[in-house]
């Protein structure tokens, strides 16, 4: 994205609280007019004060009074104008956090895994902090700091036109000094930001999977990789910070000669007695004043260019094209209460065009069928489900649910009538209640205790030492496997949905329970069209139709019975 | 905080030349207003340009002298914080990833990547900025007090009267607002932990329809942090209008007083001029001061969580002398007495009274339901937790006579979950396995029956998985972790129901492998499948924590009511595996 861009974006950004920004440059104005008046104040007072004997004590006082009125607006607009860009800009990241979650679940799953789950909460966690400090910055500085140049151009010129030249003539030096520092600077902060994401995906990979590294004492080998990585940071992150920070001292230099030359000027024009000392001290307090904005500006820019690369970084992702919900072409079927009859037509799918992962799938159930699905391991089996619950779309061909293509059905109505338990678990660090309430917040308790009985997951449940409002810690690491299946499937028991999909639901779970737990997921499946990728016999004989997969493609379809007979792959998988 | 403090230790001639050079610049900059007052009383009032263009002069080289010595400062000063990050970052890794599995329970794997990242940048930018300013400032403030006496000592008063009233404020507000950083840094915490839930679980939401309810839960999260931003950031907004109302305040008085010595002959007003200029430059100073001040807060907000996970004791002692890989020839390969183990915070007992013996060669199957305590029993042998009764000893010795990492070295372990992480197929295998060459590891992968799906990647070995290894499904993801396992060329393997995503063929070709390892290679097979372990010299049947049962199969089926049910429960389903 380029940075034309970027700024065009953030300015969008922040359109909803033009006015908050609008109010805090009224305060900015009456801040910056204030704080100019106090030079002025200031020299005027000194221009009392001529000599031994010769002070205008009168003028002195009413000088004094005004400085006092023009201190307390000084601070009170100040203080506001702060108030107001803290609100503006905190309240801007929490917007842009809130998108950044809410799009983690408009894109397509595809995407989360290609960009990386590490990188992606750099981006939401850190980059968005980058950017709220540079916000914070632009608004409090940059604003100040642009009044105060044009303010103090126009009190100058008001009162010294030739003393005023003599500023503006060495403005451009700091302009230039600026600007040629923070582009130096730019490309140190890219690389920087880009180093960084790498940097934390590999933390947040070796923080996850301390425990495996432990188990092959590979401490050491991970420190090692984590150490080089580190230093190439560091290496990278000496220049970003030393070249950004060389910004303060040489604009404060080009702001020595401004104070130079206001000082010499002045004074000659003082020595024709042209200038009061009083104006002289108040031009140097002036030229002081000019050049910090400078100072704070360029700064400004450096922390902003570092803010802008993280911007850039965030709307990439925002930007990241969404699911389709209906494809093009079809015509959207509004909420369809679907029976369960599923036709599969001719469903090719890939991640890179290259390998064709799964080709040539078709084939037709009814309502209330079981299919089984087999296949050694990797035949595709998993890229299938991926396909029925439309986390893929896919490359060719489409599916057919009671004869409604899957492309016309928005993903959510397509969703809430799959239910799915997958080998994988995932929970909430949060009560179990609300874990087995999942998607369905409305639930009652009963409802609750209800589908965990059925899931037998009550019994265990009670063990634990708050029960059902027990707090699951992150990746519910405080259950067993088994435990975790469990609560998936009281998950599911909440809700029955006409379609079911279990990927190897069971395979954590050992047979006793399971043997348990099969009536229920008998009446679980009575009249539901139900998908089942398992290994046991039991299951997979009693399926109305087998579909055996090798390679990513359906060699072999049919009952147990017919199959057997062919005496072909799937044959020779049992007598394995 | 204090802790921290030594990862300057190397940088300590630059921790010495930022400040040194900074304050140079700062001296430099308390001879600006005098050089003035020159121009002021010698320059204009007695009408004499030369003074005016020699002091001029002077400004200049001062300016200079004064870049110097910044860039110099500025470059030293970004050298040490760096220097400095770069150690705490590589220490805190190190302690992450030594930490005992207890610990990772309890520190929780979030908030420890914040302090990997968020939590080191704001100390880095509090070193960087400490050794910029905080000498400078003081000594700008002081420095102008005291250029203030050297002018004046009545006039001068006001100055001690002052700065020691600025310094309550900026401490004052500064200090209030610590622990408000703290907690904000504690909310940043929880959000992460959001966002990480919600990419890994990305399909289990979507599945359940449940966007809605995360965002909602997030927005929770989000406006509190939100919430909490604003009161803090609103108390630190009070630090500048507050000083810049004081220090105008004492102007006004230096103004009033200025007129009074003017009057008496006892300073020229190019002095006053001095004075004034003395005044503002300590505002400017204060600005800057308080903005330190808020950096160094959060820093040491940062700070603290930071040493606080370094500090966190370890739970495991790791005094053992013996090196595991010495003593792997013993004929006795494992031996738990009366083992009993409860996880910390935990109310009951997870494993009680356990004893069984191992030998050299033996294939030892571990079966029970779910939460039986099976993990527990690969836990204990891996030292990952200690017994709390009972004794375990491996290889004849007690097992924490050996130093951790050398039982570790000893031990090959497939656990349950397959993990892999982003980087070559060949980066993965060599994790426990360093130096390993190519035919070694193709010989793994043929052992783990994973050869194929490695040969059918066009770069074989320099396949590159992503994050995760998310980039194959999740029997090739086990296949290859057993791979990584078998690398080692250990003596002793544990299969923590690891082959719970292959199918029945191709586990049962796995373990027809590893039999053929029979002579050198003790295995534990975890599992709830009988046909799994059913072909071991010794079954270990748990139920609720207790071994009721150890024997063969045969001898299991006579004499084992659990074993009975669980083979009941298999067969009854499956008279033959697919």
């Amino acid at each position: 994205m380029k940075n034309k861009e970027i700024y065009r974006r953030i300015l969008k950004l922040l359109k909803p609280k033009m006015p908050l920004i609008c109010l805090s440059l009224i305060f900015a104005v009456i801040n910056v007019v204030a704080t100019l008046s106090i030079p002025i104040l200031t020299g005027r007072g000194v221009d009392c004060m001529i000599d031994k004997g010769n002070v205008d004590f009168a003028g002195l006082k009413t000088i004094l009074t005004w400085f006092l009125v023009v201190l307390l607006i000084n601070g009170i607009a100040n203080y506001l104008m702060t108030l107001l860009n803290n609100r503006v800009t905190f309240s801007t990241v929490h917007d842009l956090r809130r998108d950044l979650l809410k799009k983690m679940h408009t894109v397509p799953v595809t995407t989360l895994d290609a960009m990386g789950h590490g990188d992606l909460l750099s981006r939401t966690i850190s980059d968005v902090e980058r950017l709220s400090d540079g916000l914070l910055l632009g608004f409090s500085q940059l604003f100040t700091g642009v009044l105060t140049i044009i303010g103090t151009l126009i009190f100058m010129f008001v009162t010294n036109g030739f003393i005023s030249l003599v500023v503006v003539v060495l403005t451009p030096l700091s302009l230039f000094a600026a600007s040629f520092i923070s582009k130096k600077t730019y490309k140190h902060f890219k690389k920087q930001a880009s180093l960084q994401g790498k940097m934390t995906g590999f933390i947040n990979e070796s923080v996850n999977a301390v425990r495996l590294i432990k188990a092959f004492s590979a401490e050491e080998a991970k420190e090692e990789a984590f150490n080089e990585m580190n230093e190439e940071f560091a290496k990278v992150n000496l220049k970003a910070l030393f070249y950004s920070s060389t910004t303060n001292p040489v604009t404060r230099f080009v702001n020595g000669l401004v104070y130079a030359g206001v000082g010499i000027f002045g004074a000659l024009l003082g020595i024709g007695g042209r200038l009061t000392i009083g104006t002289l001290t108040c031009f140097l307090s002036y030229a002081n004043q000019y050049t910090k904005p400078f100072n704070e500006i360029s700064g400004v820019v450096t922390e902003f260019q570092n803010a802008v690369a993280c911007a850039g970084r965030i709307f990439e992702f925002l930007d990241k094209e969404n699911t389709i919900d209906i494809k093009e072409g079809l015509q959207e079927v509004n909420a369809p209460v679907l029976e369960g009859n599923i036709e599969i037509k001719d469903l090719a799918f890939s991640y890179d065009k290259s390998k064709k992962l799964l080709y040539d799938i078709s084939f037709k159930v009814d309502k209330g069928s079981h299919i089984a699905i087999v296949g050694p391991t990797g035949c595709g089996k998993t890229t299938f489900i991926n396909l029925l619950m439309r986390f893929f779309e896919p490359d060719e061909g489409e599916i057919f649910y009671d004869g409604i293509p899957s492309g016309s059905i928005r993903k959510k109505d397509l969703r809430q009538q799959i239910g799915m338990v997958l080998q994988e678990t995932w929970l909430k660090s949060d009560t179990v209640a609300k874990n087995i309430a999942y998607g369905h917040p409305e639930a009652t308790m009963e409802e609750i205790v209800e589908a965990a009985k059925k899931a037998h997951a009550h019994s265990f449940i009670s063990r634990l030492e708050n029960g059902y409002d027990t707090v699951l810690s992150q990746d519910g690491g405080n259950l067993s496997a088994g435990q975790k299946q469990l609560l998936c499937i009281a998950r599911l028991m909440l809700n029955l949905p006409p379609i079911l999909i279990l990927d190897e639901a069971t395979s954590s779970i050992d047979t006793r329970t399971e043997l348990k737990i099969t009536d229920a997921f008998e009446t679980l499946m009575k009249g539901r069209t139900s998908f089942i990728v398992a290994h046991r016999l039991s299951t997979i004989r009693n399926a109305d139709l087998i579909l055996v997969m090798k390679d990513g493609n359906i060699i072999e379809q049919g009952s147990h019975e017919t199959l057997l007979e062919k005496k072909g792959f799937y044959w020779q998988l049992l007598n394995s | 905080m204090k802790s921290l403090l030594k990862y300057l230790k190397n940088y300590k001639l630059e921790c010495a030349i930022a400040p040194a050079f900074k304050m140079l610049e700062a001296l430099f900059e308390l001879f600006v207003p005098l050089v003035m007052t020159g121009i002021i009383d010698d320059g204009i009032k007695k009408m004499n340009k030369t003074v005016v263009y020699k002091n001029g002069l002077i400004l200049v080289a001062l300016g200079l002298i004064g870049l110097t010595c910044s860039l110099i400062a500025q470059f030293f000063a970004a050298k040490a914080a760096i220097g400095f990050s770069k150690g705490v970052r590589k220490d805190l890794f190190a302690k992450i990833m030594s930490f005992s599995h207890e610990n990772v329970d309890k520190q929780g794997a979030s908030s420890l990547i914040t302090r990997m990242t968020n939590d080191i940048n704001s100390v880095q930018n509090g070193v960087n900025m400490v050794l910029r300013l905080l000498l400078r400032s003081p000594f700008i403030v002081f420095g102008a007090m005291i250029m203030a006496f050297t002018i004046n000592v009545k006039a001068a008063i006001i100055f001690t009267v002052i700065i020691p009233a600025l310094f309550v404020i900026v401490i004052y507000i500064t200090f209030s607002t610590i622990p408000r950083y703290k907690n904000i840094q504690k909310k940043l915490d929880s959000l992460t932990l959001h966002v990480r839930e919600n990419l890994s679980g990305a399909r289990v939401i979507r599945a359940f329809d449940a966007a809605d309810d995360e965002e909602a839960d997030f927005a929770k999260d989000n406006d509190d942090f939100l919430r909490m931003n604003k009161v803090t950031a609103g108390i630190s907004a009070v630090l500048n209008p507050a000083t810049l109302i004081l220090v105008n305040l004492a102007l006004m008085v230096v103004i009033w007083q200025g007129g009074n010595f003017v009057f008496e002959g006892v300073l020229t007003s190019g002095l006053v001029v001095a004075l004034i200029n003395y005044m503002s430059q300590i505002l400017i100073e204060l600005v800057k001061l308080t903005n330190l001040f808020v950096t160094i807060n959060k820093a040491l907000a940062s700070a603290s969580r930071i040493s606080a996970t370094l500090e966190v004791g370890e739970t495991l002692s790791d005094d053992g002398k013996l090196n595991a890989l010495d003593c792997k020839d013993s004929s006795e390969v494992l031996s738990f007495d009366n083992v009993s183990f409860s996880y910390p915070d935990a109310s009951g007992e997870s494993l009680e009274d356990v004893s069984f013996k191992v030998t050299k060669g033996q294939t030892v199957g571990i079966i029970g339901g779910t939460g039986s305590g099976k993990t527990t029993l690969s836990h204990l042998l891996m030292r990952f937790y200690d017994a709390t009764e009972g004794e375990v000893k491996l290889f004849g010795n007690p097992i924490k006579d050996y130093s951790l990492s050398s039982v570790r070295k000893s031990v090959s372990y497939v656990p349950q979950k397959a993990q892999l992480f982003s980087g070559t197929v060949r980066e993965n295998l060599l994790l426990g396995a360093s130096g390993a060459d190519d035919d070694k590891l193709w010989e793994a992968l043929r052992l783990a029956e994973a050869k194929e799906i490695v040969e059918n990647k066009e770069n074989k070995l320099d396949y590159v998985l992503t994050e995760a290894g998310a980039n194959l499904s999740g029997g090739q993801r086990q296949r290859l972790t057993i791979a990584r396992a078998l690398a080692e060329d250990n003596s002793v393997l544990i299969l923590d129901d690891s082959s719970s995503a292959l199918d029945y063929a191709t586990d049962a070709r796995l373990r027809a492998n590893l039999r053929s390892l029979k002579d050198k290679l003790t295995v534990f097979i975890i599992s709830q499948r009988v046909i799994s372990i059913k072909d071991a010299d010794m079954i270990i049947v748990l139920d609720d924590g207790k071994a009721v049962g150890i024997g063969t199969h045969n001898a299991l089926l006579s004499n084992c009511e659990v074993y009975k049910e669980i083979v009941a429960s298999q067969s009854k389903k499956e008279e033959s595996a697919v």
